[in-house]
């Protein structure tokens, strides 16, 4: 039974405010969109684009790791999902700490040339990198880079905190 | 916020993005994906048509970021690309009737013993909203829902502040009616 005005809004905002799922597929989305802007036979057309010209070869291969939890999972793991902008790569992979380093236990699916792939992390600090095409070792470029690597190649660091921080 | 990385600023993101950094322009997304995908939610109503709106805000607001004058309020005028986007929807396509699946995740986490009155009010409520004008249903989610100040609303809206007031004040008091309404059923 509702009593007063204020409790039924108050309740409804509650309500209004509690998340909403959104298709993990749309930032890959929304990145393949304006990769496509980046390439050259669209750059004529795009002001920003004009005033960049080396923005093209930037875009060949660009990567993102999104840095919050896709979703909140059980035993204080939560999904986060790894972007990788190369249109001209016939297979990624993602591999660190979390998966062994093992391309076959995150392999990332494409969309046109965004590759996308989501793991479970808990809080903890990792290093990764992406395998592009089975052979080619990359960093991740928006992310700060591991300065601990004992094999010799590239790879990106990410720390997961615990929740609530 | 479940990283513990220091996270660089909106307006550290956007200059990044206008050096031709797409990554930063993937945190930006991310940044803002669920907070503006709510607000597309609710104030459009249909799920699938929201995530539409909700994409071609983002990429629309990455075609011109060269007109994004203060970096540092990149959020806000996100939202105003976004709040253009969904009346644009609204207008296209009559409203539907709410059918989107809620939140499993929200729903598993929460403290109420019956799950089906919890779901039969997040009904009420969705068809309530529904029936706002949609003026109204804006002003109260940007009010309410998203947390803006007044003269932000004014800003991203383009309506002045004592309208807005009038509209979040009439959005409450119908939405009180609909719920008592939908209760006597």
């Amino acid at each position: 039974m509702f009593e007063h005005e204020d409790d039924i809004v108050e309740r409804v905002i509650r309500q209004l405010r509690r998340p909403v799922s959104i298709d993990p597929g749309l930032d890959a989305r929304v990145l393949h969109e304006i990769a496509s802007d980046a390439a050259p036979e669209s750059a004529a057309r795009r002001p920003l684009l004009r005033s960049l010209p080396w923005l093209a070869a930037a875009a060949v291969l660009a990567a993102a790791l999104v840095a919050r939890p896709w979703t909140r999972g059980g035993n204080g793991a939560d999904a986060f999902q790894f972007v990788l902008v190369a249109p001209q790569a016939a297979s990624v992979s993602l591999v660190g700490d979390f998966n062994d380093w093992d391309p076959a236990r995150s392999p990332m699916k494409t969309a046109q040339g965004v590759w996308a792939t989501v793991v479970q992390l808990t809080p903890g600090r990792y290093r990764y990198a992406f395998l592009v095409n089975g052979v080619e070792w990359r960093a991740d470029p928006s992310a700060p880079r591991a300065m601990d690597d004992e094999f010799g190649t590239p790879s990106s660091v990410v720390t997961v905190g615990g929740r609530g921080t | 916020m479940g990283i513990g990385l220091v996270e660089p600023s909106d307006s550290e993101l956007v200059r990044r993005v206008r050096t031709g950094d797409i990554g930063a322009y993937g945190a930006l997304v991310a940044r803002y994906r669920d907070r503006l995908g709510r607000y597309a939610v609710h104030m459009i109503g249909d799920r699938q048509d929201a995530e539409e709106a909700l994409q071609d805000s983002f990429v629309r607001a990455y075609r011109s970021l060269e007109r994004c004058n203060d970096p540092a309020r990149f959020g806000a005028w996100l939202y105003g690309i976004l709040v253009n986007r969904c009346r644009t929807t609204g207008a296209r396509a009559a409203r539907r009737r709410r059918m989107f699946v809620h939140d499993i995740g929200a729903l598993n986490g929460a403290a109420h013993p019956d799950q089906t009155d919890r779901v039969e009010w997040s009904d009420a409520v969705d068809r309530a909203l529904a029936r706002l004008a949609p003026e109204y249903r804006e002003a109260f989610l940007l009010k309410h829902v998203d947390d803006l100040e007044y003269e932000q609303i004014a800003a991203v809206t383009g309506a002045g502040i004592s309208a807005l007031k009038m509209r979040v004040k009439r959005a409450r008091e119908q939405l009180q009616k609909f719920l008592r309404e939908a209760e006597h059923v």
